[in-house]
């Protein structure tokens, strides 16, 4: 047995007992969700989850990298940031799943680009419209996601059914404002805009009527924006809210300068505001319909900088969480001494295997991706 | 002989310009269509705001170069900037007594894009503004010679390091696909053979200003469309232009900016495009072309373009003086419409059409408008709020180029009436 099986084992049987009678009886049975986290700026995926058995790791970063016996190691030679500390009885009970070496062919190293390929699962060379999400999912009734925050990213596309809110009390002080209408044929032009306008409405209605009496979380969440962020969304969902997919940003992880101070803080928040989260689904009963997935435009340098930062690379990894998920590494670590000729490690897994797996193994959609095969992680 | 209706002028001016204003449609109502065409075409001067203080090249492209931390302040100064610029946009639309030429610059901005997020050079950014600005209503052969020398251009496509020893496709590319021929009318070895016409163009690290770097260029024969010589970029310019496809492909754009969002007819292309290049690429014979076509007058194309971010922001408060927003917001509103200025989303440029209405903005839009117009909608409270004195009836007609698709107010009162319009779904199309 390996050892994350048994600390798997060792942990899940104690919070069962914690949960109350009725999440059992509820669990499993709402609609799945999914639940992105963007670390916008180009997330350091070697000082997140950390190679440290690998010498060349330290040879390349003589202040950047993380001292080993600060690394909270998860087997396999690798191991977790020390501030992701908060999320680490997730792994233990099995429920933390990464995908390393995540990227794609000819990684652009602009921030704007490659959040553009990465949030429509375009090729390097190829500008699409609508967002990856928006093509996945059929049309449906109800809402499609979710943002906070105002872009659509992965949610943007001209039929996909999405909202961009600050939080839930300013989108309905808005949404009031709008009349609903029925929409009308003049013209393909006017035709969209009150279809989309009668869709806005109900929206609106759906989710005051939901959040008129929101269930309590009984978790207490941390006021950084993330951990608010993450807050608004465990209400919508547990108040009912019908919405697929949810997108929170945490933003500032472009660290080109005296990198540590600055990424230990942002995932402090990241893993706070993620624990607080998985706790409040896990008391509503709903942890298991949830799939939580990080992702960010780019990694990082394998080769630390003169300013004790890294500059933009290519390949990173992200992180997978919720009651499904079968927790584990994924896919092949990038390599060290093989790096391109811009300094950094060639990606092994495709970000669209990812997608893919998302997309069908989790919503049950059709899989655009297909062709990049899926992994098991849920 | 036929008379302009105060529709049609309104038609013409809501079109042509940001925002329906009543004085320009009364100056255009009651005259022959193609006088009033020329009057369109042929704008009043109006000047050009001066440019906000910014960093020039010379001093910024170094500061990147050096180490992360000058790296980092260069990005810094480029933001600050580049929004201060976007802002220097916003004011000058809302103050220009020439909105054609706003549009058309805006127009070329969407054609031969660039940004400021990819090139960090707001001033270059400026500066291709003022290209745009000076050939907007000009010559297209003159401009696409122009904008391939643009310092923004170079650095936004690479060109700057498209150099004999590493070439770098990128602006050849683009120049192909969506500049000029469109995909389907050129190969592969046409991009690459391009690519090699233009090694050497670059930008002068001590100015900021084009330049031709001849040990950089490599001169050796190549195949382009058919044709082979040692050619320099011009030349290949040149020999684009010669290319029926590309008349076609401007012509159909001016379709999708000013007839619908819809497939355009292919028998109309026909006739603008010959009229295109016939002249020369004159950019206002086309124009000519388009306003005059039954196309642009059709009943079923009124009110069958979406309205841009930017006539929504600022061609309502050229056309209805509201107090308008202070620019960093208008900015910003901007960014949240989906058209933040000198930075489209990508080389293609704004998708545009079906693509600037989501639920996000038409939130944005609806409580824009709604704040917009908020106050005391009782006729006898002095607001200071200026209507044309017009009767209900028209001002309907001044304010959409559809029936209202919601019911009007049964209170009477003008404010009230804007209001409704205002706030009805057909005010965001045109």
């Amino acid at each position: 047995m390996k050892r994350r099986d048994f600390l798997r084992l060792a942990t899940a049987l104690p919070f069962m007992g914690l949960l109350p009678s009725w999440a059992s009886a509820k669990g499993g049975t709402g609609q799945r969700i999914l639940v992105l986290v963007k670390l916008a700026g180009g997330n350091d995926g070697l000082n997140t989850l950390i190679p440290h058995a690998d010498p060349l790791y330290y040879q390349l970063r003589p202040t950047v990298a993380i001292p080993q016996h600060q690394v909270l190691d998860i087997g396999q030679g690798m191991g977790l940031n020390p501030y992701l500390q908060a999320l680490k009885p997730l792994w233990d009970a099995g429920q933390m799943a990464w995908v390393q070496g995540v990227g794609y062919p000819q990684g652009d190293l602009s921030h704007f680009r490659s959040n553009d390929i990465w949030e429509t699962a375009s090729n390097a060379s190829e500008y699409l419209n609508d967002g990856w999400l928006a093509r996945a999912v059929s049309p449906q009734a109800g809402l499609h996601g979710i943002i906070m925050g105002d872009q659509m990213g992965p949610l943007a596309g001209k039929d996909c059914h999405a909202l961009a809110m600050q939080s839930p009390q300013v989108f309905l002080s808005q949404v009031s404002l709008v009349e609903d209408i029925q929409p009308v044929r003049v013209n393909p032009a006017l035709a969209h805009l009150t279809n989309i306008q009668h869709q806005l409405y109900g929206a609106g209605q759906q989710i005051g009527s939901k959040l008129q009496r929101p269930a309590p979380l009984g978790v207490n969440f941390a006021t950084s924006e993330i951990g608010r962020d993450l807050e608004s969304v465990a209400k919508m969902i547990v108040s009912g809210v019908d919405a697929l997919a949810y997108l929170v940003t945490l933003d500032g992880f472009d660290t080109h300068v005296n990198q540590n101070v600055t990424q230990s803080n942002l995932l402090h928040h990241l893993a706070g505001g993620l624990d607080s989260f998985a706790q409040a689904m896990k008391r509503a009963g709903r942890w298991d319909d949830v799939l939580v997935v990080t992702y960010s435009e780019f990694g990082r340098r394998a080769q630390e900088n003169h300013g004790k930062g890294t500059d933009h690379g290519t390949a990173s990894v992200q992180l997978v969480l919720g009651g499904k998920v079968r927790g584990g590494i994924y896919g092949d670590a990038p390599r060290l001494n093989a790096l391109d000729s811009d300094g950094n490690p060639h990606h092994t897994v495709d970000f669209r295997q990812v997608y893919g797996t998302v997309a069908q193994r989790w919503l049950g959609q059709s899989n655009p991706w297909a062709k990049f095969g899926t992994l098991p992680f849920v | 002989m036929e008379i302009l209706t105060f529709g049609e002028a309104t038609h013409l001016v809501a079109r042509t310009g940001l925002g329906a204003e009543w004085e320009s449609i009364r100056r255009l109502e009651g005259k022959a269509r193609p006088e009033a065409i020329e009057q369109v075409l042929n704008p009043p001067a109006s000047p050009v705001k001066a440019a906000p203080a910014m960093t020039p090249w010379y001093t910024l492209e170094p500061m990147r170069l050096t180490d992360a931390q000058n790296r980092k302040r260069a990005w810094m100064v480029a933001q600050g900037e580049g929004k201060r610029l976007q802002g220097w946009w916003v004011e000058q639309i809302l103050a220009t007594r020439d909105p054609f030429t706003e549009r058309m610059t805006l127009f070329w901005h969407n054609h031969f894009t660039s940004s400021i997020q990819k090139t960090l050079q707001p001033s270059l950014l400026h500066k291709q503004n003022l290209l745009l600005r000076q050939h907007a209503l000009g010559n297209f052969a003159e401009l696409l010679h122009a904008i391939a020398k643009d310092p923004a251009m170079l650095v936004y496509l690479d060109g700057y390091q498209n150099t004999k020893s590493s070439p770098n496709e990128n602006f050849a590319r683009e120049l192909l696909e969506l500049f000029t021929l469109g995909r389907g009318h050129y190969s592969e070895a046409d991009v690459k053979a391009a690519a090699k016409a233009f090694t050497g163009w670059g930008v002068d690290n001590r100015n900021g200003q084009f330049t031709f770097r001849a040990d950089q260029h490599d001169g050796g024969r190549v195949s382009f469309l058919g044709k082979s010589g040692n050619f320099d970029g011009d030349d290949i310019i040149k020999i684009l232009l010669e290319h029926p496809r590309i008349a076609e492909q401007i012509s159909e754009k001016f379709w999708r900016n000013f007839v619908n969002n819809g497939t355009p007819d292919a028998a109309v292309i026909k006739t603008w495009a010959q009229a295109f290049r016939s002249s020369g690429y004159d950019i206002k014979a086309l124009m000519r072309a388009v306003l005059n076509s039954d196309a642009f007058w059709a009943a079923n194309n009124r009110g069958a373009l979406i309205k841009l971010p930017v006539e929504i922001l600022l061609g309502t408060v050229r056309m209805i003086p509201y107090p308008r927003q202070p620019t960093v917001e208008l900015v910003n509103l901007c960014r949240l419409l989906g058209q933040e200025l000198f930075d489209p989303p990508n080389v293609r440029g704004w998708r545009g059409g079906e693509y600037w209405i989501s639920t996000q903005t038409l939130l944005v839009r609806t409580s824009y408008l709604t704040k917009l117009s908020r106050g005391d909608l009782n006729q006898k409270v002095e607001t200071g709020l200026r209507l044309p004195q017009a009767p209900p009836e028209q001002l309907v007609e001044w304010m959409l180029p559809v029936r209202p698709i919601q019911p009007l107010p049964d209170i009477p009162g003008d404010r009230r009436l804007v209001r409704a319009l205002l706030l009805d779904p057909a005010f965001q199309v045109v």
